[in-house]
């Protein structure tokens, strides 16, 4: 989960250093006759490979009632199919050296394994089995229900400000696609069913909804030849129905506030709506938020936790989506300092930058931080795929691990004032404060300074 | 590294969820998986075991004392530099848990030369990442750095610096002490925290790695002077191991580090503490009461050995049978067959002092007495049952081939080489590793579970809600129940009405 948020976060790219700096990756990009994309990067500096598929498929494809279902839906993919038996999948990999998991969010579904390369067509099958014929029944269906269920117990429901992101999704967005949160409510979890297992396979596992991404130490020509061997039997559906994410212009600001039992001080929360992903607008909120909030010298640190030490922690940055996007920004005051003095705090600092634009000092700082970013995003074979496949999934351009960088280097400091002018403003802004329950108002544990 | 995970979750949410939490691969058997879990055996797999060799460092070693490792690779235009101090936390003063900490915390808070804020610029305009820590139950400071290749001398003079002459000024360490005191407060937000100090505190009793964290008498009594103590003490190159891997050639590290590590003048240093544990004298179960929680958090385990022990290997492939990943028993029987968890592992953790073996699983409520009976089960099995053939090999053979996985990074490969020296392994160690993996057989398995798997002093840790699951934890011998600010309690609590 972190090294995807990581690498969403980091989606902002810079010039100014030489390109020979961003080493450009080789890519080769085939599609089957059966509609599966299949992108090939190698590199031979360790003797292993990486495989990725990502599915067009994410919790924007859910329908009201059947929240958390793409989920769900990726724990039964390790649950047996026409060849692998139930839990063989994850038998195999780690056995034999390797690593694997799954993830979903908003926009697309992925699974991915590393394994030692001689282990290449063991990857392949299994991908590919589980792509031609799951094996789904009602055993497998409950057990993980227990399972996701647990995951939200784990990650939401028993951590402090656990519900407040989803709170303010729920805010920021009034188009179904991205109010409801990836995980699901548990009411719609208990209730689906086999046929709806069933028919989320036919419409969104297929070879034409996928892109397969292989990396490391693997030979193109060779790859390609066992892919079409193993999945070029599987057939093309039609395409699945479209999804409109369109948002809505907001009008005013939208604002809650919500106890938390588990929390012991307070958190602002706040989101505003921004553009699609991959948009100049977008390049520009992303330099923005490094900026604001990437290392010691950036402006929330050094102004809100080190000088004024109104806040413990203060994260910004865009939480970039095929759709509509959200610029994020999170804080919990110090003990003592009132949650609205630091919400207050906050959006003086985006007003200052709105007046007065960013310094090139800190236009040629983030870029060198985004040039490291890129360059580390291609440390571990295995995240490199699963980065490949997302910006084609998105963007329709496994290129992008290489262009990306030259985009967001183009962003002028003026553009930057000019995206926080355009979007960061309060109608355009959803809030969520968070106070631990029975500690009344925004004042911070008591007795603590 | 988990710090910076809650605070990534705490900013962005759940955008996104995984089919299994981050853990180390492992094994499992055919013969006694769970009915439910099948093999048909119809992937294509190669038998064969690709043979993979730790690449060796160069080593040189400075005329002070300061033994550095160099990995030459150059897949990437990044260069890490990993400095370990062979101090930390268990050289604290007893009146003083933390100082190590402190001391590793503040040193980028200001040197003769350069002020936080310059620090904080120069390190973010080289795009480097700076950090360092001496973790609780450790005795060792680590400090890393690491960016592009191509500004290597200019992070390597700042590194330096920050190491070399710390200020420890006064106005500095009054906000990290308040910072500390807030983090405090959320760190017993966090039920994994409060399971693990309660565990650390029933395995180590008076032994210094009892404790997790500082206290707020010691933040109070922190002084510039006390900091600068600590590092004058044991800040040494004759105290220290210098890792570089990456973009940077042998001969240009070596130059490097003379240049800015070479003037470090080097004094005796005080000897590590006694390591002598003397481990849990009974079973024993604690509830740690955390009202509104909707699980139980649940850690049961005892000591276990030194990293320098004979034993560890062996017993490593112990723990990959009981719960070294998501193809072992206990994930195998406490999610896949019973759907009580979202994971459910256990671990080895090995020091310089005796580490400790202990399962985890994090379970809804109501299923907080099954969940035991699974993990008291799964002991028990390890302890009283050879492991079958084929999962030994599958066992055996995950953790050899996962070893083409390290290779990937070299800054994990060469903290492995800094692992040999700081432990006092053999200098081929992991060229021998393999072998050692290859020898286990089944009854030697059966001893490491019969010798680190206590039952009679197992101890056994729930966090949750106490009026929710007290009965249920009670089935497993007498209750020794805490609050969550580490206090005892002594009263039962009315169980919840509707309780299952």
């Amino acid at each position: 989960m972190k090294v995807l948020l990581c690498a969403l976060l980091a989606a902002v790219a810079v010039q100014c250093f030489a390109q020979s700096k961003l080493p450009k990756l080789q890519l080769t990009d085939t599609t089957l006759d059966n509609g599966l994309r299949v992108i090939i990067a190698p590199d031979h500096t360790a003797p292993v490979f990486a495989v990725s598929v990502t599915y067009n498929t994410g919790s924007r494809n859910e329908k009201p009632g059947h929240t958390g279902f793409a989920h769900l839906f990726e724990h039964l993919m390790y649950e047996g199919s026409e060849n692998v038996g139930k839990g063989e999948h994850m038998l195999l990999v780690q056995n034999y050296g390797g690593s694997m998991n799954g993830s979903t969010n908003n926009d697309q579904t992925n699974y991915f394994e590393e394994l030692p390369k001689n282990q290449l067509d063991m990857a392949l099958f299994l991908e590919a089995d589980r792509m031609h014929a799951l094996n789904v029944n009602q055993f497998n269906l409950d057990n993980q229900r227990n399972a996701v269920q647990e995951e939200r117990r784990l990650r939401v429901d028993n951590q402090p400000y656990g519900k407040s992101g989803e709170e303010l999704e729920g805010l920021a967005y009034d188009a179904f696609p991205y109010h409801h949160s990836v995980i699901g409510s548990m009411d719609d979890l208990n209730a689906a069913s086999i046929d709806d297992v069933k028919e989320f396979f036919r419409i969104y596992y297929a070879p034409n909804n996928a892109v397969l991404v292989v990396t490391g130490d693997v030979e193109p020509a060779n790859v390609l030849a066992k892919v079409k061997k193993y999945f070029g039997a599987i057939s093309r559906q039609p395409a699945p129905p479209p999804v409109d994410v369109t948002e809505p212009e907001h009008d005013k600001e939208r604002r809650k506030t919500i106890t938390d039992a588990l929390a012991r001080l307070p958190q602002v929360s706040a989101a505003y709506n921004t553009p699609p992903g991959n948009t100049p607008d977008v390049h520009a909120l992303q330099v923005l938020g490094l900026v604001l909030s990437s290392g010691r010298s950036s402006r929330f640190y050094e102004h809100l936790v080190h000088d004024k030490q109104l806040a413990i922690n203060v994260f910004a940055g865009v939480q970039e989506r095929r759709g509509p996007s959200l610029f994020r920004v999170v804080a919990v005051p110090r003990p003592g300092v009132k949650v609205e003095d630091l919400e207050k705090a906050i959006y003086d600092e985006i007003e200052a930058i709105k007046k007065d634009g960013i310094t090139q000092q800190e236009l040629d700082k983030v870029r060198t931080q985004f040039l490291r970013a890129q360059i580390q995003a291609r440390s571990s074979s295995q995240g490199l795929a699963n980065r490949i496949g997302t910006l084609t999934v998105f963007y329709n351009d496994p290129n992008l691990i290489n262009t990306l960088y030259d985009q967001v280097s183009a962003v002028t400091a003026e553009q930057v004032k000019q995206a926080a002018i355009k979007y960061l403003v309060s109608k355009h802004r959803a809030v969520v404060i968070t106070l631990p329950a029975g500690r009344g108002s925004a004042a911070g544990a008591p007795g603590m300074r | 590294m988990e710090k910076r995970t809650f605070k990534f979750l705490i900013a962005f949410g759940l955008t996104t969820a995984c089919a299994f939490a981050q853990q180390p691969p492992s094994a499992v058997d055919s013969q006694q998986l769970p009915s439910h879990v099948q093999r048909l055996n119809r992937v294509p797999v190669n038998p064969e075991i690709l043979k993979v060799k730790l690449p060796h460092p160069t080593e040189v070693r400075l005329p002070n004392g300061l033994t550095i490792l160099i990995l030459e690779r150059h897949k990437l235009p990044t260069v890490s530099f990993s400095l370990w101090i062979k101090s930390g936390a268990l050289s604290d003063p007893k009146n003083m848990p933390g100082l190590a900490s402190f001391t590793a915390d503040l040193l980028r808070d200001g040197t003769g030369k350069r002020s936080t804020s310059q620090i904080a610029t120069e390190l973010d305009e080289l795009g480097a990442t700076f950090n360092a820590g001496a973790g609780f139950a450790s005795n060792l400071t680590n400090i890393n750095a690491s960016g592009l290749s191509d500004s290597a001398d200019k992070l390597m003079d700042l590194m330096s610096d920050i190491v070399l002459n710390p200020s420890f000024p006064a106005d500095e360490l009054e906000r990290f002490v308040r910072r500390e005191k807030t983090a405090l407060v959320q760190a017993r937000t966090n039920p994994g925290f409060l399971a693990r100090e309660r565990f650390n505190r029933a395995v180590y009793g008076d032994f210094p790695a009892a404790i997790l964290s500082t206290t707020t008498d010691s933040l109070q009594k922190a002084t510039p002077a006390a900091l600068k103590g600590f590092h004058d003490t044991y800040y040494a190159p004759n105290n220290a191991i210098l890792g570089i891997a990456g973009d940077i050639t042998p001969l240009q590290a070596t130059a490097l580090a003379r240049k800015y590590f070479g003037k470090w003048t080097n004094h005796p240093v005080p000897a590590a503490p006694a390591t002598i544990v003397a481990g849990p004298s009974a079973k024993k179960i604690y509830l740690v009461d955390r009202p509104g929680s909707v699980q139980s958090n649940i850690l049961a385990g005892g000591l276990s050995l030194r990293r320098s022990d004979p034993d560890y290997i062996p017993l490593e492939i112990a723990n990959r049978v009981l719960g070294g990943g998501s193809a072992a028993r206990l994930f195998m029987n406490l999610r896949e067959e019973k759907g009580y968890t979202y994971g459910a592992y256990s671990r080895v953790s090995s020091n310089i002092y005796p580490g400790t073996l202990v399962a985890n699983t994090e379970v809804r409520n109501n299923v907080t007495d099954g969940s035991l009976h699974e993990l008291m089960y799964e002991l028990q099995r390890l302890r009283d049952q050879r492991v079958p053939q084929a999962e030994l090999a599958d066992a055996k053979r995950s953790i050899v081939s996962s070893f083409a996985l390290s290779l990937e990074n070299p800054a994990a490969v060469i903290n492995r080489w800094m692992d040999v020296k700081y432990y006092g392994l053999p200098a081929d160690y992991w060229d021998h590793y393999s072998e050692q993996v290859a020898l286990v057989n089944a009854e030697t398995v059966q001893r490491m579970a019969r010798k680190y798997v206590n039952l009679d002093r197992l101890q056994i840790v729930v966090v949750g809600d106490a009026k929710e699951v007290h009965t249920a934890v009670e089935k497993y011998g007498a209750v020794e129940m805490y609050d969550a600010e580490g206090k005892p309690v002594a009263a039962k609590p009315e169980p919840a009405s509707g309780t299952k």
